[in-house]
């Protein structure tokens, strides 16, 4: 015969009344476990993702708001413009269509007037040549003048951007949506390198070409002179005025556009000679040219931004050995292709695998131009994503800021590489990005809902503490015979307080252990149906989340059902029990 | 045995003084079976009170073989009412989730086979032999009360304090249980000391006294 007044005894005694109340609680534990673990689960996404930095550090140009209102693209449009105008010139009334038809109705006058004169007549032949040359050469500018009408709409869109701006300078959006325009119309408007090359040698021809008749027409005035000093009377030949100003003037507009051009390709200024100390610097493993760039992929906490490397072959090879990494399907990207190997759990996010698209032709937050084929899928401790050097840096329309370099300190190094690495930057345009700095940055991101989170969980442990506090209140007075009679034939008072508190340690250890073991269910199931199908990141058995997080609750229920328990217990009279005639 | 001497116990409400016990010597010899009678409010209970423990008197002493509670500390008078004495109550306080057994094993010191099989052989000598795994739902009145009295014997107390035990039964059932009571002392297993308002329930009793207004008298 066992102890009537065992724990047993009690529980399975009472079960209809026990039950209830580990069910809420396991419930409440269950919701615990579940906030709290997709919420580390959102910081756990966002640390792998940006994990790369764990190893390297990026040195990129400082990026501001005014910099991308002032950024090489603009200059560019406005040196356009000027060529259109020049272009005009060239094109209307007294420009080089009017000079030409001057110019070949000189030989058909001197033909009418002087049939016999042959010198006169070769000249003229000549000048018609020269001016048939100097037309073939504005057959170039009409493919610009094409594009210059483009512009203007162009210019539109800018200036509204700037209204926009101007009216809600704390909203990114319209210029994030006029990049994203931009990028797509500027690659159609701007010439590229060859279509420069070639109408710059057009008005370099152009150039010689109008001197040459402009001798032509000279060597013509002069014949005209002689003839009339021998005695024939020929009438003075019409010489319009040398075109050479008007093509000098578009030639320097040209120039300021090619030069403008450039300047977006090429690097901010500083970052070679940054590249080249870098790499001098002790205890740096290497030192890569980088040209970074983002991919869009939705993390658990919102979408977010998934930085690429671009580099060169070596410099692939050099970042995959460096975490661990290696291409598990497919290839590295080709040398000058717009082509990308991601990290596996990427491509999930982005729900694609070889031969599939990525770039702003497909998400329009993805700061890739046009599309990029993916040929490699990476595996490994660490996501990372790849990008050629030479494709990126050679597009127009991947702009300066985003050319840095990265540099990989040696373990144990890294503090002091990136001390030296701050000093070497000092005050020049460009910013140190680290595991510290990135770290902080979604800390801070998590931060607000980390608050959140913890309230939630301070107003549930509350309120279950009320409640199951009130409920144990109500069993305890179901029972106050009970403790009466015990008390009265000789069970000590601490003795009782001592069985009530193994009785509610016993509820809220059976609900915590049952709202944890319902918890890893629940989140295993999610871990497999959501979690890894969405390149996403959660550790179903994160001793933090499952033991010290929801311990507040059982712990919180169990302190104040037997606060007031207790106290009761300890003021009870057990006569006044007895005499009760209830 | 057990005695009282110069007891004394007054309530305090506002300004005024009740003496519920006014100097009362009392003896309970080993064995014997003393009765107090008095209509309600006379002291009886607090009496019964007093001499178990359950009170300690505002005037007087105690002693129980020799001790007297004044030296005993509260946790020492606790196992001396868990150990000595069993106690019946006008109502019988079973623990409703535990069978008429467990609860009958509650009153037990020790807990082996021995105890529990002297436990149930109470039960069968109260007429509930065939009840032992009832629930004191699943009982009347009467059986529950006797479960009451079996729990008050299971570990052979000296002294057995009855507080109104028949107070709820009728006539035949309070009788029963009277019987019951009677019988341990009859077996020389210990004192009785029974409070009622009804004489007829004290006919087998050595000695019965009269509670009036906190004094004793020989009824």
């Amino acid at each position: 015969m066992g102890n009537p007044l065992s724990l047993w005894h009690f529980y399975f005694r009472n079960k209809r009344k026990v039950l209830p109340v580990i069910g809420i609680l396991a419930l409440a534990i269950l919701g615990v476990v579940v906030t709290d673990s997709l919420l580390a689960s959102a910081r756990e996404t966002a640390y792998a993702t940006y994990g790369s930095y764990q190893k390297l550090i990026l040195i990129a140009p400082r990026a501001t708001r005014d910099q991308d209102l002032a950024n090489p693209l603009q200059d560019s449009l406005a040196q356009l413009r000027e060529v259109q105008l020049q272009v005009d010139v060239l094109d209307g009334p007294g420009g080089l269509s009017s000079y030409y038809a001057a110019v070949t109705a000189i030989s058909g006058r001197v033909q009418a007037q002087l049939p016999a004169m042959r010198r006169l007549q070769t000249d003229a032949a000549n000048a018609r040549y020269y001016a048939a040359r100097l037309r073939g050469d504005l057959v170039p500018l009409g493919d610009l003048i094409v594009r210059v009408q483009r512009l203007q709409s162009e210019e539109k869109a800018f200036e509204q951007l700037v209204q926009q701006l101007a009216q809600n300078p704390n909203d990114p959006r319209p210029l994030l949506a006029y990049l994203q325009q931009h990028q797509t119309l500027l690659r159609t408007v701007l010439p590229d390198s060859a279509q420069l090359g070639r109408l710059q040698a057009a008005v370099t021809s152009a150039s010689s070409d109008a001197a040459g008749l402009q001798q032509s027409l000279q060597a013509m005035s002069r014949d005209t002179a002689n003839l009339n000093s021998a005695g024939r009377k020929v009438a003075d030949l019409p010489i319009p005025p040398s075109p050479s100003a008007t093509i000098d003037q578009f030639k320097v507009a040209l120039d300021h556009l090619t030069a403008s051009l450039g300047s977006i390709q090429s690097p901010q200024p500083g970052l070679e000679k940054l590249v080249a100390d870098s790499a001098h610097i002790p205890g740096t493993a290497f030192v890569k040219r980088d040209a970074y760039s983002n991919l869009d992929i939705n993390m658990l906490a919102g979408q977010a931004q998934f930085d690429l490397y671009g580099f060169d072959q070596p410099g692939m090879a050099q970042l995959l050995a460096l975490y661990g990494d290696r291409v598990a399907v497919g290839r590295l990207p080709r040398a000058d292709a717009n082509e990308i190997a991601i990290s596996e759990e990427i491509a999930r996010s982005r729900q694609v695998w070889i031969g599939g698209k990525l770039g702003n032709n497909v998400d329009e937050l993805d700061r890739l131009p046009d599309a990029f084929t993916v040929v490699g899928i990476i595996r490994g401790p660490t996501r990372i994503g790849l990008i050629p050097l030479d494709y990126m840096t050679e597009h127009y329309l991947f702009e300066r800021r985003y050319q840095g370099l990265v540099v990989v300190p040696q373990t144990g190094h890294e503090q002091a590489v990136h001390d030296q690495l701050q000093a070497l930057i000092g005050d020049s345009a460009f910013r140190l990005f680290d595991w510290s700095y990135i770290k902080a940055k979604i800390d801070s991101l998590i931060a607000n809902l980390d608050v959140i989170n913890r309230f939630l969980i301070l107003l549930v442990t509350i309120v279950l503490a009320l409640v199951v506090g009130l409920l144990n209140n109500l069993f305890f007075r179901q029972r106050m015979n009970e403790f009466g009679l015990l008390a009265a034939v000789g069970y000590s008072r601490w003795g009782l307080i001592l069985r009530v508190v193994w009785e509610s340690l016993g509820v809220t250890l059976a609900s915590w252990l049952i709202g944890v073991g319902l918890g890893v269910a629940v989140l295993s199931w999610f871990n497999i149906s959501f979690i890894v199908p969405h390149g996403l990141l959660m550790n179903v058995f994160d001793w933090n989340v499952l033991l010290l997080h929801t311990l507040p609750i059982p712990l919180m229920v169990f302190l104040f059902g037997m606060g007031t328990v207790g106290w009761q217990l300890l003021r009870l009279d057990p006569i006044s029990i007895i005499e009760r005639r209830d | 045995m057990l005695s009282g001497y110069d007891l004394a116990l007054d309530y305090r409400t506002g300004g005024s003084v009740a003496h519920a016990v006014d100097n009362v010597n009392l003896a309970v010899d080993q064995g014997s079976f003393v009765g107090l009678i008095g209509p309600s409010g006379s002291g009886k209970s607090s009496l019964m009170y007093l001499l178990s423990g359950l009170k300690r008197p505002t005037r007087g002493s105690v002693t129980f073989e020799g001790r007297d509670y004044h030296g005993i500390p509260a946790g020492g008078l606790m196992r001396l009412r868990r150990q000595r004495f069993g106690f019946v109550f006008q109502q019988h306080f079973l623990i409703n989730y535990l069978s008429a057994l467990e609860n009958v094993m509650v009153g037990a010191v020790r807990r082996n086979h021995e105890v529990a099989a002297y436990g149930q052989e109470l039960l069968r000598r109260v007429g509930l032999g065939n009840k032992l795994e009832k629930r004191p739902y699943q009982l009347s009145i009467g059986e529950r009360q006797r479960v009451a009295v079996a729990r008050a014997l299971v570990h052979h107390p000296a002294v057995v304090f009855a507080d109104e035990p028949t107070a709820s039964l009728d006539q035949a059932t309070g009788r029963e249980v009277i019987n019951l009571l009677a019988d341990y002392r009859a077996r020389g297993e210990g004192s009785l000391v029974v409070v009622t308002h009804d004489p007829a329930m004290l006919t087998g009793a050595d000695r019965v006294l009269q509670m009036r207004d906190g004094k004793l008298s020989a009824a």
